[in-house]
């Protein structure tokens, strides 16, 4: 009797190894958010990322996503500010990804991508680097035989997040990890979505939303990119007047219309012209530089303004499975009353804890102190 | 038998009533324009309240002051005095160049300022003491000054006429753009966009800081080329004859071409490019008036200065509560005045 459960124990162990080896060794077969069907022969150990700034996404999911970027654009170095400092801080090695490209898709080398030997190249479907419409890159890599997936978190962000994280979990062989993010970040959906839903006769108040860039007049956002997150969470975006995804409103028409709330969205980091948020950002730097957009004459007779509905976050949540953080920071400030006790940075904090690679601290969101 | 003094005499004179009432017109349909531009917007605000608001700004709530003051005005009086720069900056080029095709921009000078915003934007490079958004201005400025005398020592280096200064300006063209495409190369997608959005030339950056000092430039440099005037209708008629005139030929062409960079310099560096006024509009005002420079100058100071004004007007009326970058507007209207100029220079 002594003997058995031991037998059975090293049997179990000994199945679950076969298992866990064939697993291995079976192809993986994926369908990709653009409808390809794509297979690879196992997880991918060296990816190419079209877009350098998924390193954000990768770190969801992998300790060390720096090991496994064979290749990047330079976007993440410009656009990232101190959060990319901060990847340098804890993966050193990051300097030494190469480079396939600076920040357009015009500036990428098919060549230098066939020259990595990557097993995964990892695209947006629409995005700064080359995307879904890259015809040549696309033709050329697989001649290659560089297997691509495309991910979207830019173009249909409420679509396309879950699919496109379960899609990386199991192509990096990380399910585990990335069904936990999903499992989270449906949690949180359902409950704005299902609190929406049960208050079907809520009044969408007008949003204005700015996304602040330097020293030229801002933009705001039209029908897609971040206002599709207003309408999301029952806010009514006033830029949907706009012909494209972004473009710059009449300020004699946004004062005509007096929004109830106003967004501003930005990446500067201390010291830079626009709004200050981001990682290793202080709270005063945040709240000084958004009271100046606050106190621009042409904004003075918002109604937003007047009842400091005056809000702030950092811009790059858009095109980045961290956009449940933003949803549900504009979910809070768009409808108070429903969502008043929602925390975004609660919801940073503990997707610090559970998932990423490296933290976010500093300013993500900000409301404008009276 | 040739006609008399007195006859001549009645004649000029005839001309020169004619020619004042035509300025006259242009005058009044720039100021009609202008009125127009403050008249109209995406919101219900009347006429009467806008002038309520002008007159006494106190008597009104705050969204009709703002939309008046901080809206509708900057941007109307920045197309008046945009238009004003470039048209009369074209006037001047087009004949120091003896080149009816010339403009402010063809000597590289928009090129220039727009490699010069690339930098602020790009890399934030500018001159110590300038930041934040003074300095895209500030850089813009610069490279365009500094771009004409460039322009100047190379040209006064071999001694070459209007046909070398031509040649070197399209040489800076192409330098300055390459300058300006790696700035693009280096951009990041957000630096990227916002200097698309400063090159495409909008009035929504005008502001009662940059008005004034576009005004001050406008008003110091204008008397000057006004001044100018009567040498420049004899370089009209040839150098030669312009010399048989006693005029200095090469020097006129210098403070030509210096009170030219200054207005283009600063046009462009509060607005972004804004195409085809410079060239459009002394054309028209050629067409009305002459090449009498007397009449010309005002004339395509004021035509310049409609031109804006009544694009100012479409650029905020193509989508209501949306804007439409001016200088896409002056491009799509000036392409076909500009075609239409051509071909019809071609059947006289």
């Amino acid at each position: 009797m002594g003997k058995h459960p031991i037998t059975l124990k090293a049997a179990a162990l000994l199945v679950g190894v076969a298992c866990f080896l064939q697993l291995q060794a079976q192809p993986i077969t994926v369908t990709d958010v653009v409808g390809r069907e794509v297979t690879i022969p196992q997880p991918a150990k060296r990816v190419i990322l079209g877009e350098g700034r998924q390193l954000i996404t990768l770190s969801l999911l992998v300790p060390d996503p720096v090991a496994i970027t064979a290749g990047w654009t330079g976007d993440f170095a410009k656009s990232g500010g101190l959060l990319y400092e901060d990847y340098r801080k804890h993966f050193p090695a990051l300097d030494n990804i190469p480079l396939i490209g600076t920040s357009g898709k015009e500036t990428v080398s098919t060549e230098q991508i066939i020259s990595l030997k990557p097993d995964l190249a990892i695209f947006g479907a629409g995005s700064h680097g080359p995307d879904a419409k890259s015809a040549d890159i696309i033709r050329q890599l697989e001649a290659a035989g560089i297997p691509i997936v495309f991910i979207d978190f830019r173009l249909h962000p409420f679509k396309n997040t879950v699919p496109s994280m379960e899609l990386l979990g199991k192509v990096l062989g990380r399910e585990t990890q990335a069904n936990a993010f999903v499992e989270f970040y449906n949690r949180r959906m359902n409950h704005i979505q299902g609190t929406l839903a049960r208050h079907k006769d809520l009044k969408r108040p007008k949003v204005y939303m700015e996304m602040i860039r330097g020293a030229v007049p801002p933009g705001s956002p039209g029908k897609g990119n971040l206002g599709e997150y207003i309408e999301f969470v029952g806010g009514n975006n006033i830029g949907t007047i706009l012909p494209g995804e972004v473009g710059t409103l009449n300020m004699e028409y946004v004062i005509s219309e007096q929004p109830d709330v106003y967004i501003a969205t930005g990446i500067a980091t201390p010291g830079e012209e626009g709004l200050v948020i981001g990682q290793n950002v202080f709270t005063y730097q945040t709240q000084e530089s958004l009271a100046k957009l606050a106190t621009r004459p042409v904004v003075s007779p918002l109604s937003a303004i007047k009842e400091n509905r005056v809000y702030a976050m950092w811009h790059l949540f858009y095109d980045s499975p961290l956009n449940i953080a933003a949803v549900e920071a504009l979910a809070k400030w768009t409808h108070p009353e429903l969502f008043g006790k929602l925390k975004p940075h609660g919801v940073l904090k503990e997707i610090n804890e559970r998932f990423l690679a490296v933290p976010l601290k500093g300013v993500y969101f900000a409301e404008l102190k009276p | 038998m040739y006609p008399s003094t007195a006859v001549i005499e009645k004649g000029y004179r005839k001309q020169f009533i004619k020619r004042g009432t035509l300025l006259a017109t242009l005058a009044v349909a720039t100021v009609l324009s202008f009125l127009v531009d403050i008249a109209v917007g995406p919101s219900t605000l009347e006429f009467a309240g806008v002038l309520q608001a002008i007159f006494s700004p106190e008597s009104v709530d705050l969204s009709t002051r703002v939309i008046v003051w901080e809206v509708r005005m900057p941007y109307a009086i920045m197309a008046l005095l945009v238009g004003a720069a470039l048209s009369l900056a074209g006037c001047e080029m087009q004949t120091i160049m003896n080149n009816a095709m010339a403009s402010p921009f063809t000597l590289g000078v928009s090129a220039a300022a727009s490699f010069g915003a690339a930098l602020a934007i790009v890399i934030g490079f500018s001159i110590p003491g300038a930041s934040g958004d003074w300095m895209i201005v500030v850089n813009a400025f610069l490279f365009a000054f500094g771009a004409t005398l460039l322009l100047q020592a190379l040209s006064s280096l071999r001694g070459t006429g209007p046909e070398g200064l031509v040649l070197f300006g399209i040489a800076l063209v192409f330098l300055f753009n390459a300058f300006t495409g790696i700035m693009q190369y280096l951009a990041s997608a957000e630096a990227l966009q916002q200097f698309i959005f400063w090159s495409l030339g909008s009035l929504t950056k005008a502001n009662w800081d940059n008005i004034p000092l576009l005004f001050g430039l406008f008003a110091v440099i204008a008397p000057f080329s006004l001044a100018s005037a009567w040498q420049l209708t004899a370089l009209r008629l040839g150098e030669e004859s312009a010399r048989s005139f006693g005029v200095a030929v090469k020097r006129l062409r210098f403070l030509s071409l210096i009170r030219i960079s200054l207005l283009t310099a600063g046009a462009t560096a509060f607005v972004g490019t804004i195409g085809f006024i410079g060239l459009v509009g002394p054309h028209i005002a050629k067409l009305l008036i002459g090449e009498d420079h007397r009449f010309s100058l005002p004339a395509s100071i004021l035509s310049g200065a409609l031109i804006m004004s009544l694009a100012s007007i479409i650029s905020k009326a193509i989508l209501s509560g949306a804007i439409v970058p001016v200088g896409i507007v002056t491009s799509l209207i000036g392409v076909p005045v500009f075609v239409a100029l051509i071909l019809n220079k071609r059947r006289r």
